[in-house]
């Protein structure tokens, strides 16, 4: 089944690489609503809710946040409320699931050459150690897993993502857990051939080292090994990073080509946080946002990818590959809308290579609807969507056209690392992660301010004090009912979106290291 | 499962007082007796049947300690019942029904059908709260009364289903419109209602649920 369906997916990357969007695409999902589902909707499995209980959630008029329940617990007693939105679609789009995935070679894969040699090398001092290694090496590692979707045009792409996301992950990082773990030699550059013998913390590999091999024998490091040309060194969680990155691209990839036989609705962004070997990997594809409140001081995890964010992405896009346009749109912007009386004369805009402004004789194209158009939450790309970078999506159509919207839309993570061995950290510090409904309405430093004011206020024994902290938050982002709508502190609109809400505190981060 | 009509309940009342059990008697029939502290809201499902109309009872567990009150009192909005619940071994729990009345008045549409339930009867030893200070609280304020045991489930099936048949003579009055959801009134998806086997519950219904005094 999946093999059958394989070599459609290599011909459809051809396209997208290719630039055409072309019409033997749009068969596939137009049929949509005649498949099966891939996934039932629900909501996030940790929250272990009934049919009824589903049904109730969705109040769009009482808005119930939802906590975990006192019986359930997520790894690092990790805290989680939501609420759904207020009426503008029946399900809520947020998805979210969390798990401990545990990473193992794959069986009968391809041992890379350099475990091996490690011990052989000797760069362990006794026996006992390599003895050591053995054994870790068949128990695989152990890895954190959160993850939060944002869906948008319907719910499909969402559910599937929460429910498969960490499976790429898992099979990404199963290619590179034993170089992981040996983790005072350097990953080797090219697979299968002699290791090189250059410590971790060496200055360059050299490519010497590993034809001459024995150089690494007792006592001989030290010397340097003649230079034939400089490699870069790849440390270890820049694989990592990799490995994330290739695990969005195929949970693409899984969605662009199931959809032919499931209905997969719309696309959703991503905001994934994995804890591997000490090391917090927060990995965002979208405008869900992550923030560390340390010490009562943010650190922003992540960067939100939007029209205004990556506009010059896209206008650089649409600039090499025009007929992604359609011949409807312009590249160009400009403050706003041209109007042909305006022909001949000289605005402002500006291209995929200007941050600043310059004038320009307006000309018929410039008439034209600008690729992204709009300010702030209202940007759109194409005058259709709001977000840049995410998973799904692959049959949106600018309205009433045959124009995808896709090859604009990246399912490129960006990845930033934090490493909890660094500090102490604090019962009230923690990895906050939201869904835009948050953020929309709090800035980071009222979020961090709500934090701060709540957690300490807390029993530190308390089990449920980072639920109880996520709930306040999604109260004061959602606010309260008065007569014309949901209100938040001072008199501010609340938001009416579906909002999601983590706070994982990261004490536990500190046993890891 | 169809039916003609959903009602949505909520269940309000002092921390501790049972509203999380009296929800799980009806619900699972089963009593816990340590039952962990609500944090937040918690659902309960179950279909009753009245005048042979399936109808769909969706009841919202609030939790009862203060720090919660102003997280609960939006779940007010679009309930046609609330159950108010006290304690009778405890006087404080009934001495703090008019700030709840008060809260479920001002945050629900006029026409919700309360409820008031002194619960725990079962405990007459430590009784603290007499019925008749309940019944007169209850005529004094416009609502109705019972005392129930969410353990030993006295009254517990008559607390919800009573109120559901006030709820439905309600909208046989005209008094709730049906088509406004805020009323925590929704039109079942299209049925026939007469052809459902009767679940438990219909046949619960059979029996005179007008008089309250039996087991309690």
């Amino acid at each position: 089944m999946l093999t059958r369906v394989k070599s459609a997916v290599a011909n459809f990357m051809g396209g997208i690489m290719a630039g055409s969007s072309g019409s033997e695409h749009g068969g596939g999902g137009c049929g949509g609503s005649d498949l099966p589902l891939r996934f039932p909707y629900g909501r996030p499995e940790f929250l272990g809710l009934s049919q009824d209980e589903v049904e109730c959630s969705a109040d769009h008029i009482a808005r119930p946040i939802l906590i975990l329940k006192e019986t359930r617990r997520l790894p690092w007693a990790t805290g989680y409320a939501e609420v759904i939105n207020a009426g503008k679609s029946t399900h809520n789009e947020d998805q979210a699931s969390c798990e401990v995935l545990t990473v193992k070679k794959k069986a009968g894969a391809i041992t890379s050459t350099p475990n091996r040699n490690s011990k052989r090398r000797s760069s362990l001092p006794n026996g006992e150690g390599l003895q050591l290694k053995e054994n870790s090496e068949s128990e695989g590692v152990s890895c954190h897993y959160w993850s939060l979707f944002d869906g948008h045009a319907g719910s499909g792409a969402a559910v599937v993502a929460s429910r498969l996301l960490q499976h790429h992950v898992t099979e990404q990082l199963q290619d590179i857990v034993e170089i992981l773990k040996n983790s005072a030699v350097l990953p080797p550059t090219c697979l299968g051939e002699e290791p090189e013998n250059t410590p971790a913390n060496s200055r360059t590999l050299t490519r010497a080292a590993s034809l001459r091999g024995g150089v690494g024998a007792p006592g001989s490091p030290s010397t340097p090994p003649t230079r034939f040309f400089t490699e870069k060194k790849i440390p270890h969680e820049c694989l990592v990073i990799g490995a994330l990155e290739s695990a969005f691209k195929e949970m693409d990839l899984q969605i662009e080509r199931e959809r032919s036989s499931y209905n997969i609705s719309g696309g959703c962004t991503a905001l994934i946080v994995v804890c591997l070997l000490g090391k917090l990997y927060v990995a965002n594809a979208g405008d869900s946002r992550a923030i560390i409140i340390r010490n009562g001081e943010i650190i922003p995890m992540s960067s939100e990818f939007t029209p205004e964010t990556e506009r010059q992405r896209l206008q650089y896009l649409a600039f090499m590959q025009p007929h992604l346009l359609g011949n409807e749109f312009t590249h160009l912007e400009f403050p706003r809308r041209v109007q042909r009386k305006e022909l001949g004369k000289k605005m402002l805009y500006r291209d995929f290579n200007m941050t600043g402004w310059a004038y320009k004789t307006i000309e018929d194209d410039d008439l034209k609807f600008p690729l992204i158009y709009g300010e702030g939450k209202k940007a759109r790309v194409m005058a259709t969507i709001g977000v840049t970078r995410g998973l799904g999506d692959h049959d949106l159509k600018v309205h009433d056209s045959n124009i995808y919207i896709k090859p604009f839309l990246s399912s490129a993570p960006e990845v930033r690392v934090y490493d909890l061995s660094k500090y102490e950290h604090g019962a009230d510090d923690v990895l906050i992660l939201a869904t835009d409904g948050l953020w929309d309405v709090l800035s980071n430093e009222e979020v961090a301010e709500a934090i701060t004011q709540f957690l300490p206020n807390c029993d530190p024994d308390d089990p449920h004090r980072y639920t109880l902290a996520a709930q306040d938050l999604v109260m004061r982002a959602r606010g309260v009912l008065k007569d014309r709508g949901w209100r938040i502190s001072n008199d501010r609109l609340g938001s009416g979106d579906d909002i999601s809400v983590y706070v994982i505190p990261l004490i536990h981060g500190n046993k890891l290291s | 499962m169809t039916y003609a009509y959903l009602f949505k309940y909520i269940i309000i009342g002092d921390t501790g007082v049972g509203k999380s059990c009296l929800l799980l008697q009806f619900t699972d029939k089963r009593f816990q007796p340590v039952h962990d502290l609500t944090i937040g809201v918690e659902f309960g499902a179950r279909m009753v049947n009245i005048d042979g109309k399936q109808i769909k009872l969706q009841i919202w567990d609030t939790a009862g300690q203060e720090s919660f009150r102003s997280i609960t009192r939006s779940y007010y909005r679009g309930a046609a019942g609330a159950l108010l619940v006290y304690d009778i071994t405890r006087r404080e729990t009934f001495n703090h029904l008019t700030s709840w009345l008060e809260d479920a008045r001002q945050h629900s549409s006029s026409n919700m059908v309360i409820m008031l339930i002194g619960n725990k009867s079962d405990l007459e030893s430590r009784r603290d709260v007499k019925r008749e200070e309940g019944e007169a609280f209850a005529r004094e304020h416009g609502l109705i009364f019972m005392e129930t045991s969410a353990k030993t489930a006295c009254n517990v099936e008559e607390a919800f289903i009573n109120t559901a048949k006030e709820i439905y003579r309600k909208i046989q009055q005209g008094l709730f419109d049906v088509h406004n959801e805020a009323n925590g009134i929704k039109i079942g998806p299209q049925q026939s209602i007469s052809t459902s086997l009767g679940p438990s519950a219909s046949q619960q219904n059979c029996r005179d649920l007008g008089s309250d005094a039996g087991c309690c």
